[in-house]
């Protein structure tokens, strides 16, 4: 097993490599010019020029990417043409929000949606059962920011209870951390709630069909120990794939949610940096989520040993 | 549903709620009424004035750095960090004593030496700058407090050129961070204004934090815009970064912030409801709605397709467009000057005029010699104001009977394109949509889009014998009778060659908290006399 994360490991490298080459030729030949943002509406072209040349944009396409590639190696991701600050400064300011707002939102639909799925296929057809899966429906239709609007509106404005929007990091206490992204947690969460309990549902009621299952309940098994003990487990591979695949999920989720509630986490820079064509940072971050992609395919994977021992590698 | 509809439905309910007596303290709210928390126009995303002229950038660096002059309310200059000037009868030597007792952030004084190596870095990029540097002998500290500027010939506007508010501005740096090269960014801010930037609590993007500068020595007149005595009222100024306007109105409603810079005309009436707040114009200078069509290729290289758009082209509608129904918010603009300004003039504006004659400029438009060719039409849809004057040119364009290429993109990509002079079909353009500020439209000094002087001219490139004739009479203009002669024949020479095409004058409110008092009207929000209560 040690060896096969390495192999995984060590296998991303190229990945990545492939993916910075790409990002890096698709903003080159992409329209667009940062110089003419950092410029401003009234500068001349001769001034938009100069700044190019002291950006080194004027520059051909393998001497950048080469150049960029270099302080790469070096453990450097180069610097914001914006903001002058190094791209990894830029990133660590950006990362505590966006973790934290994954995390939360991991966690909550983790405790929501499986025992929704679960409750839901061991009632499959009922009322209770239906209503289960109309709210997945209806989770799974409202685009984010409606329901970012909505919760801000109900909770924030009406009843007082929680800030309409910011972040506040988690060595200022867990309480002020915690409150300030409830409200985006439960936005970006919908769909991905929605989305596992589905699947939950759907992987329950094949399980729920085995003979073993018949056999625990002729035993005498309570419902608990049937459902949460023999099959959830047993069902668990299809769900613990929702539950990574919807990780990349989350990441586009954020940028909006991040917009909606004013969190200052990596999906509003990633805007910021597209927008001002600010080629650093953009990089630095596609490098990054390419990263994280493959780490947690590969947590994935190796949940699938631990869930299904007749899973090896 | 889309996301703009959603966001006035709630805003507007949420306004209901608000004004039904639900407006406690929220449990986020508990921020020190010693600190403003304001949301600003858009993200602060460099900080150095000189190297990037964004308004935001200028707008923060107004806090941090001080200038030797600064314009009032009234438009006119006012010392700020000189104490006496002198001008030789020649009006070619110029002799500038700097007030005592000024600081830099970090504890030293402020010195000729600092101002000589500022005014050289901006005068680089400024083009009043530029044009002083042209005639320039020498600008050299004499002593600690003195320097002298000596030119080859007289410019009455040099008081102006170091006191105006239009990007860049003459702000006065430490010597060691002025000698960047004006093209690199600094990444030192130190500065001698009233409050000091908070470097580590920087989150581009995000967030910018300013401290008020205990030693900073305010004059003792009352402040008026760039000028008088800048007095920090606060101890921090924290600025927030809310892309999202329905995002800020909620936070402004619930007391998360005090102060948003510019609420969009949708979410206005909302905050007007709320007992808690208080929203007024912002900017008495407004803004000046534009598009530029390039003067290099068919059909605008011929003055007539150009006087065409102009004949059927309605600014009720590109401004009903941007505002709305708020009246109050617009006026038609004939002309290329701010309303309300000592220069506005609406001489040789008759074409924009009275009623609409589409058949008279159909008539002028095949008389230019088009015969359908595609007119590529550049719009920068991330930005509300260009998107809706775009959305309006392009119905005004097929109703003349033209082909429009509609390019609706992201103002990053229209920023580049403008700059092409290669043929529309080759990646170059026909005309693009922006708009000025007011402010920099006081006088032909600051503005760039009105200078017709061909391959030196702004994009569109534009050639007026006639226009810039008289921007030359109005620099060299003694008194202002000769100015407002110059202004208004220089109307009229850009209005009859159509160096580009005005679409409305519009302003835009401001919004802030009724627990803060100070906030007054400009063409920047200015911070000095700005208190808050708990």
């Amino acid at each position: 097993m040690l060896s096969y994360i390495l192999r995984r490991i060590v296998a991303t490298l190229p990945v990545m490599a492939i993916v910075a080459l790409f990002v890096f030729s698709l903003l080159y030949i992409a329209p667009g010019d940062p110089a003419v943002v950092i410029a401003g509406d009234q500068a001349s072209p001769e001034d938009v020029e100069r700044i190019r040349q002291s950006l080194g944009l004027d520059r051909p396409f393998l001497i950048q990417f080469g150049s960029w590639v270099w302080r790469l190696l070096h453990g450097d991701l180069g610097t914001s043409i914006f903001t002058n600050l190094p791209v990894s400064t830029l990133i660590g300011q950006r990362l505590g929000p966006t973790l934290s707002l994954m995390v939360i939102t991991l966690l909550l639909t983790i405790v929501v949606a499986v025992p929704l799925g679960v409750v839901a296929a061991w009632k499959a057809g009922s009322f209770i059962d239906r209503a289960i899966m109309g709210f997945a429906v209806f989770g799974f239709s409202l685009p984010v920011f409606v329901v970012g609007y909505v919760l801000a509106y109900v909770f924030a404005l009406q009843l007082e209870w929680l800030p309409v929007q910011g972040y506040t990091p988690l060595n200022q206490g867990f309480w002020p951390w915690l409150q300030n992204l409830i409200l985006p947690a439960i936005a970006l969460g919908c769909v991905y709630i929605a989305l596992v309990a589905r699947i939950t549902r759907a992987a329950m009621l094949e399980v729920l069909q085995q003979d073993y299952i018949r056999t625990a309940k002729a035993k005498g098994l309570g419902q608990g120990g049937i459902l949460f003990i023999h099959a959830l487990k047993n069902a668990a591979v299809p769900i613990v794939t929702v539950i990574g695949i919807g990780i990349a999920l989350l990441i586009g989720g954020a940028v909006v949610t991040e917009s909606v509630f004013a969190i200052p986490g990596l999906g509003r820079l990633t805007i910021d940096a597209i927008l001002r064509r600010d080629y650093p940072v953009i990089q630095g971050i596609v490098l990054l989520f390419s990263f994280v992609y493959v780490l947690v395919n590969l947590m994935i994977d190796v949940t699938y040993t631990l869930v299904d021992p007749r899973i090896r590698y | 549903m889309d996301r703009r509809t959603v966001l006035k439905g709630l805003a507007g309910a949420s306004g209901l709620a608000l004004t039904g007596g639900l407006s406690a303290p929220a449990i986020a709210q508990g921020a020190s009424a010693r600190t403003l928390r304001f949301v600003p126009q858009a993200n602060l995303a460099n900080f150095d004035p000189i190297w990037g002229t964004q308004y935001v950038v200028r707008n923060a660096a107004a806090l941090v750095w001080d200038t030797l002059y600064g314009v009032d309310s009234s438009l006119v200059p006012q010392r700020q960090m000189v104490e006496s000037e002198e001008v030789t009868d020649d009006g070619m030597t110029w002799t500038f004593k700097l007030r005592s007792g000024l600081k830099f952030h970090d504890g030293e004084p402020v010195l000729s030496k600092d101002v000589v190596a500022s005014l050289n870095r901006w005068a680089a990029r400024d083009p009043m700058g530029l044009m002083l540097k042209a005639i320039q002998q020498e600008l050299t500290a004499v002593d600690d407090r003195t320097f002298k500027w000596v030119l080859k010939q007289p410019f009455p506007k040099m008081l102006y050129a170091l006191a105006k508010n239009n990007s860049p501005c003459a702000f006065i740096m430490p010597e060691r961070i002025a000698q960047t090269d004006p093209f690199k960014q600094i990444s030192d801010y130190v500065g001698s204004g009233p409050m000091k930037f908070a470097t580590g609590e920087w989150v581009p993007g995000a967030k910018a934090v300013f401290e008020k500068f205990t030693d900073y020595a305010p004059r003792q007149e009352k402040a008026s815009w760039l000028a008088g005595g800048k007095q920090i009222l606060v101890d921090r100024v924290e600025w927030v970064v809310m892309p999202d306007p329905a995002t800020a109105a909620a936070a402004l409603q619930n007391g998360e912030i005090d102060w948003w810079e510019n609420p969009i005309a949708d979410l206005v009436p909302v905050l007007k409801n709320n007992k808690n707040i208080n929203v007024d114009i912002g900017d008495p200078l407004g803004n000046i709605g534009s598009f530029r069509m390039n003067f290099l290729y068919p059909p605008f290289n011929d003055v007539r397709a150009r006087r065409a758009v102009l004949m059927a082209m309605s600014q009720e509608d590109y401004m009903r467009a941007l505002v709305g129904d708020d009246d109050t918010l617009w006026k038609p603009l004939p002309g290329f000057f701010t309303p309300g300004t000592p220069l506005y003039t609406e001489m040789g504006g008759e074409i924009l005029m009275g009623k609409r004659d589409l058949d008279a400029a159909k008539k002028l438009l095949a008389e230019s010699g088009y015969s359908g060719q595609p007119v590529t039409c550049l719009v920068a849809q991330d930005q509300p104001i260009t998107k809706a004057m775009g959305d309006v040119t392009a119905d005004l364009l097929k109703k003349l009977g033209m082909n429009v290429d509609f390019v609706a993109t992201d103002w990053g990509t229209v920023g580049a394109r403008r700059a092409l002079k290669t043929p529309p079909g080759q990646g170059g353009w026909n005309m693009f949509h922006t708009w000025h500020a007011g402010a920099d439209c006081i006088n032909p000094a600051p503005y760039t889009a009105i200078r017709a002087n061909g391959d030196k001219a702004w994009f569109g490139w534009p050639t007026s014998a006639g226009t810039e004739k008289e921007v030359t009479s109005w620099f060299e203009a003694k008194n202002l009778d000769e100015e407002k002669a110059a202004i208004g024949r220089l109307n009229k020479a850009a209005m009859d060659d159509v160096v580009y095409a005005p679409t409305g004058f519009f302003l835009s409110y401001t919004a802030w908290r009724k627990n803060v008092s100070g906030v007054t009207k400009g063409p920047l929000p200015f911070f000095w006399g700005v208190s808050k209560t708990a």
